[in-house]
């Protein structure tokens, strides 16, 4: 399998935020949402790491 | 008038909590399977070895504790097999299988190192909740 570098993360980051999310909260309904929550905050810091590197590499 | 008193009845654990550790390592999602959360069990077992199997596809390479070498270096191999090794039967399989590709230059196999580490170490997360649950400081 050949994924890239986005690919790769993408996918990394919602199987952690399925086992986050699974382990974390007591109802269904905030397991979903803290699930969703996590895999937000990878996507956050994915974007913003990606352009720092971005503007500060040129 | 006498007072009352509200005693709570102590909660006993649902199985032996020790017992639940070897399993749910050996077979990720084991753990929730035998205290009855059957749904949550198939998620953990599916999750752990679709991560194992992208970083297998990816031609990760194991981890293997090495004796030489500097402190950082061989830190960073036992912790790896020991990543490696919490990903329980999906490990033994693939090392029984022959799975154990050379450790080469380039992203994808380093990535795929990296997945098959976080497959433990996300087994490692359910068999802490299964361990919580079974000793019922949750639900």
């Amino acid at each position: 399998m050949k994924l890239d570098h986005f690919e790769t993360t993408i996918l990394f980051a919602l199987v952690c935020s399925v086992i986050l999310g699974l382990v974390t909260k007591k109802t269904d309904e905030e397991r979903l949402r803290y699930g969703l929550y996590c895999f937000g905050c990878f996507m956050a810091a994915l974007f913003g790491i990606g352009w720092t590197m971005r503007i500060l590499h040129g | 008038m006498p007072a009352t008193t509200v005693s709570a009845a102590p909660s006993a654990p649902l199985r032996q909590p020790y017992l639940l550790i070897p399993l749910a390592w050996f077979v990720p999602g084991a753990g929730h399977f035998l205290l009855g959360r059957k749904g949550r069990a198939a998620i953990v077992f599916g999750t752990v070895l679709v991560t194992f199997l992208v970083g297998a596809s990816m031609r990760g390479p194991l981890f293997h504790p090495v004796d030489t070498g500097d402190v950082l270096s061989r830190l960073i191999q036992f912790g790896g097999f020991l990543g490696d090794l919490s990903s329980g039967i999906f490990y033994f399989a693939a090392t029984f299988l022959g799975y154990g590709p050379p450790d080469v230059a380039g992203y994808s196999p380093d990535y795929g190192s990296k997945f098959i580490v976080a497959a433990g170490l996300l087994n490692i997360l359910a068999i802490v909740d299964a361990f919580e649950i079974s000793t019922r400081q949750k639900d």
